[in-house]
C-alpha cells in the first residue's frame, strides 16, 4: 500500500458549522446584526469568544465541539475543520462581577458604568445593556439611588446567594437530562452508564458547582463551596507548587493613587490589564519557579475573607 | 495574538428563510480540503438506511452513522467569511450562508449510539440555559 | 442464475445457489471450491463452490468442464448451461463479495486480509453444503495461500472429509473447474451489468478486463477519479493502483488509526502540554495553568474559543 501521506497544517478557515438559538438569527426584531466579541473571560482572565446580539439585548458564550480527525459536508461543498461551534446564551453578570469585585475592594458605591470599562476589551461595556442586565445587579451588588442615579457596590453575600441559586438549577438541570455525576473514575473509553441510582446529592451539588466555576474566579468558587457547606477535596494538583497556581494579589491594583477621587463622575478607570512592553517580555518568557507577574498587574482582587 | 477591539459581525439575510437548508455531515476523518464536493453523487446517493442505522463508505472505509437533531430552540448555521481582512486589527464580517435543522454524524466503523461524544454535546444548551438563565429572588 | 438479490444492494456480500440435488443428500458427494475475480482492481470476487454424486464424477469429466480460465467468455456461458443442464445431480453455490465488501474488510481498523476474507468465505460455502444437507466425503480446493497450512485447517475443520487443497486444481479436478465456471459466469455478469450506486449519469463500461495493468483499466480509474470521493464503490479502494491514483490526484484524508498520523496527533498533544505546563500561552488557546476545565466538558469535547 501507497505511504501515508503527511498530516499539513490548516490553513485559517474561512467556515464554520454553528449550533445557535433560533433568537440569534430572528431577523424580525434586528435592528443590528449579532456580532462576535472578545471579553475577558472570568476564570482565565484572558479574552474568551462571546457573541452579542442584535441590538446588545442579550449575550451568548462561544463553544467548540473539536475531535481530532473530522471534517464537514456542508451541501455540496467539504469543510476541512470538523468543529461544531456552540453558541449559547450566556448571564452577563458572570462577566459584570469580576469588574464589581474589584472595584468593591474600594468600598465605594460607584456607577456601574464606570466600574465595567477595560482599556484592553472595550466591548465590555456592551455588557451593560443586555436586558436584565442592570435589574439583575442586585444579585450581586447593593444598590443605592440618588437624585435618579444608581450606584452599586458589590455585595459577597448576595453573590454568594445567586450563585447558590445558579447551583441549584443546574443540579435540577443535571438531574433532568440524566447526566452522570458520579465521581467515579471514567474509563478511557467514555463509557456513560445512564441508568445510575446511587447518585446522591453531593455529588451534584459538587458537578454543578463544578460547572458553576467555570464561570467564576478560583477564589470565589472555593467560597462557594464553603457556602455550599462542601469540605473541600484534596486532589493532586491542590499539592502543586504554588508557582503555577493562579495567585492573586490582595494588593489593591494601583496603590497609591488618589482614591478619592474613584468617586468623581469623570473618572476613566485605568485599563485593569495594560501591560509595558517590559512586562510583555517577560510574560513571554519561561516563568516556572517565579512568581507570577499577574500577581502584581492582575485585575482581579481576592474575594473579602469573611 | 489577535486584537480584542476587532468585532466580527454576522451578516443576516433579510429573512432567514431566504437562505438554503442544506444536508450536513460530520466526518470521522480530515479531509484536507475546502471546496466543492460531489456530497448528493457519492456520499447521499450510496447511503443505505435500515434498522435506525445508516451505512456508507468512504475512501473504501466503512461508516456508520445518526442523524442527530439541532436542540429545541436552536438551528444550526453555517457561516462563511467573505473578504478576509489583512490585520487582526480590523473588523471582520461573516456572512449566514445556509441552516440545517439536522446534521448526519458518521463514526469509523464503530455502531453510533447515545454514548458518541456529539451526541453528549448536544446536552450542552440545556445545561447553559440553567447555568445561565435569570434566577428568580 | 439469477443475480437480481446481488443486484438490488451491489455494496454488500451476497449468496447465490442452485437447488440442492435430492441425490446429493443420500450420496456421498465431492465438492470444487473455486474464486474468480480476485487481482482485478474493479468489480467483485466470486466464490464458488459446485458438488456432485462421488459416483458421477466420470459424467462430469465427460461434459469437458475444463479450468475456465482457458476458455472464452462464451463457452463458460455454454458450460454453466451444460451445468444447469445436469441439475438433477449437480448443484452449486457462490458467495459474491462485493468490491466495496473487500475494500471495508482490507482496510477495516483490524485488518481483514484477502487470504482470510477467502478463507472464511470458501469454509462459509462448505458449511452452507453440510447446512443444506449434501453428503460431503471430498472437498477439493484451488490453493490460496501455502497449500499444506490450508489443507490442514479445512480438515481440522471438517473431521471426516477428505479435503485436497492444489494450485491449479481447477485443471486437475473437474468438480473444481465446474466451480471455477459457476464463479467466473457470475463475475462476468454482474461486471457486465454492474449499476452504479453513485448518481455518475452515463458511465463508460469501457473498463477493460479490470487488471491494473489494463490500459485501458487505467485509463477509467484515471477517468472516474473524483479528487475528494475517490472512486465509485465499483473499485477496490484496498488495491495500491487506486490508493497511488487518489493520493497523487485526489484530496488528503487522514483517519484517526492511520499509524503516523496517530504520532502526529500525540505529539502536537505533547507540545501542547508542555507549554501549557509553563503556563505559556499555547498559540489560539487560552490556557490557565492550574484551571483544569470540568470533565462535562471535556468529555464532550467542548472547548472555550478566543478567536474565530
Amino acid at each position: 500500500m501507497a505511504t501515508k501521506k503527511k498530516r499539513t497544517l490548516s490553513a485559517q478557515n474561512d467556515s464554520w458549522v454553528v449550533i445557535a438559538p433560533d433568537s440569534v438569527v430572528d431577523t424580525q426584531k434586528h435592528d443590528s446584526d449579532p456580532s462576535f466579541v472578545r471579553l475577558r473571560n472570568p476564570l482565565t482572565d484572558e479574552a474568551s469568544l462571546y457573541m452579542l446580539g442584535s441590538g446588545d439585548v442579550q449575550l451568548f458564550e462561544v463553544k467548540a465541539f473539536e475531535e481530532d480527525f473530522h471534517s464537514w459536508f456542508v451541501g455540496q461543498t467539504v469543510q476541512r475543520d470538523g468543529r461544531l461551534l456552540f453558541i449559547t446564551p450566556m448571564d452577563p453578570l458572570y462577566l459584570i462581577l469580576p469588574y464589581l469585585i474589584k472595584s468593591g475592594k474600594e468600598g465605594k458605591f460607584q456607577p456601574v458604568d464606570q466600574v465595567v470599562m477595560d482599556e484592553e476589551f472595550p466591548a465590555c461595556s456592551r455588557l451593560l445593556s443586555c436586558t436584565h442586565s442592570l435589574a439583575s445587579l442586585r444579585h450581586i451588588a447593593e444598590e443605592k439611588e440618588v437624585a435618579n442615579l444608581k450606584f452599586h457596590r458589590y455585595s459577597q453575600e448576595k453573590t454568594m446567594d445567586w450563585l447558590k441559586k445558579k447551583v441549584e438549577r443546574t443540579v435540577a438541570a443535571l438531574k433532568k437530562r440524566h447526566i452522570s455525576v458520579g465521581e467515579g473514575v471514567k474509563s478511557s473509553t467514555y463509557v456513560r452508564v445512564k441508568s445510575e441510582p446511587d447518585h446522591n446529592e453531593e455529588d451534584y451539588l459538587r458537578y454543578a458547582h463544578g460547572l458553576i466555576s467555570e464561570y467564576i474566579s478560583e477564589d470565589l468558587s472555593k467560597d462557594l463551596l464553603r457556602h455550599l457547606k462542601l469540605p473541600e477535596l484534596t486532589s493532586p494538583k491542590e499539592t502543586e507548587p504554588p508557582s503555577k497556581k493562579r495567585k492573586l494579589s490582595d494588593t489593591p491594583v494601583e496603590a497609591g493613587e488618589d482614591y478619592t477621587k474613584f468617586n468623581s463622575a469623570d473618572f476613566v478607570r485605568k485599563p485593569p490589564k495594560k501591560m509595558t512592553s517590559a512586562q510583555k517580555t517577560l510574560a513571554k518568557v519561561d516563568k516556572t519557579g517565579m512568581k507570577p507577574m499577574s500577581s502584581f498587574f492582575s485585575p482581579k482582587a481576592k474575594a473579602e475573607k469573611k | 495574538m489577535s486584537c480584542n477591539t476587532s468585532v466580527t459581525r454576522v451578516q443576516l439575510p433579510p429573512a432567514v428563510d431566504q437562505v438554503p437548508r442544506v444536508p450536513v455531515h460530520l466526518m470521522p476523518c480530515e479531509i484536507e480540503h475546502d471546496g466543492p464536493a460531489q456530497v448528493s453523487q457519492y456520499l447521499t446517493a450510496t447511503t443505505k438506511d435500515c434498522k435506525q442505522e445508516k451505512t456508507v463508505s468512504f475512501r473504501g472505509r466503512g461508516l456508520k452513522g445518526q442523524e442527530l437533531s439541532c436542540p429545541q430552540g436552536y438551528t444550526g448555521l453555517v457561516l462563511k467569511e467573505i473578504n478576509k481582512p489583512g490585520s487582526d486589527q480590523e473588523d471582520r464580517t461573516v456572512k449566514l450562508t445556509s441552516t440545517f435543522d439536522k446534521l448526519t454524524y458518521w463514526n469509523l466503523e464503530t455502531p453510533t449510539n447515545s454514548d458518541d461524544t456529539v451526541v453528549m454535546a448536544m446536552d450542552w444548551p440545556e445545561l447553559a440555559e440553567a447555568i445561565h438563565g435569570p434566577v428568580e429572588d | 442464475m439469477d443475480l437480481s438479490s446481488f443486484e438490488s444492494n451491489n455494496s454488500v456480500s451476497c449468496r447465490l445457489a442452485s437447488q440442492i440435488p435430492d441425490v446429493c443428500r443420500t450420496e456421498d458427494c465431492c465438492l470444487g471450491i473455486d474464486e474468480a475475480g480476485r487481482g482485478p482492481v474493479l468489480g467483485p470476487m466470486v466464490y464458488g463452490i459446485c458438488f456432485c454424486p462421488v459416483s458421477k464424477k466420470e459424467e462430469l469429466k465427460n461434459s469437458k468442464v475444463a479450468d475456465s480460465k482457458t476458455l472464452t467468455e462464451d463457452e463458460r456461458e455454454n458450460l454453466f448451461e451444460k451445468l444447469d443442464e445436469a441439475k438433477s445431480y449437480v448443484g452449486w453455490a457462490l458467495q459474491i463479495l462485493s468490491p466495496n465488501t473487500i475494500s471495508t474488510s482490507m482496510l477495516q481498523r483490524t485488518k481483514y486480509n484477502l487470504n482470510a476474507l477467502s478463507h472464511d468465505t470458501a469454509i462459509g460455502l462448505v458449511q452452507y453444503a453440510l447446512d443444506s444437507g449434501v453428503q460431503l466425503t471430498e472437498v477439493f480446493v484451488d490453493t490460496v495461500g501455502p497449500a499444506e497450512k490450508y489443507e490442514e485447517k479445512l480438515s481440522k475443520l471438517f473431521p471426516g472429509i477428505q479435503v485436497t487443497v492444489r494450485p491449479k486444481a481447477d485443471s486437475l479436478f473437474p468438480i473444481v473447474s465446474a466451480a471455477s465456471i459457476c464463479a467466473k459466469v457470475a463475475r462476468d455478469r454482474v461486471v457486465k451489468g454492474w449499476s452504479f450506486a453513485e448518481d455518475l449519469g452515463e458511465v463508460d463500461t469501457d473498463y477493460g478486463s479490470g487488471y491494473p495493468n489494463d490500459p485501458k483499466t487505467k485509463a477509467w480509474l484515471l477517468k472516474y477519479l473524483d479528487p475528494v470521493f475517490g472512486y465509485p464503490q465499483f473499485v477496490r479502494f484496498s488495491w495500491s493502483t487506486a490508493q497511488t491514483l487518489m493520493d497523487s490526484k485526489g484530496v488528503t484524508v487522514h483517519w484517526d488509526d492511520d499509524d503516523e498520523d496517530r504520532e502526529k496527533a500525540a505529539q502536537r498533544l505533547n507540545k501542547k502540554s508542555m507549554l501549557s505546563y509553563f503556563g505559556a500561552s499555547s498559540g489560539s488557546k487560552a490556557q490557565n495553568p492550574t484551571h483544569e476545565t470540568h470533565r462535562f466538558f471535556t468529555e464532550r469535547r467542548l472547548k472555550n474559543l478566543n478567536t474565530l
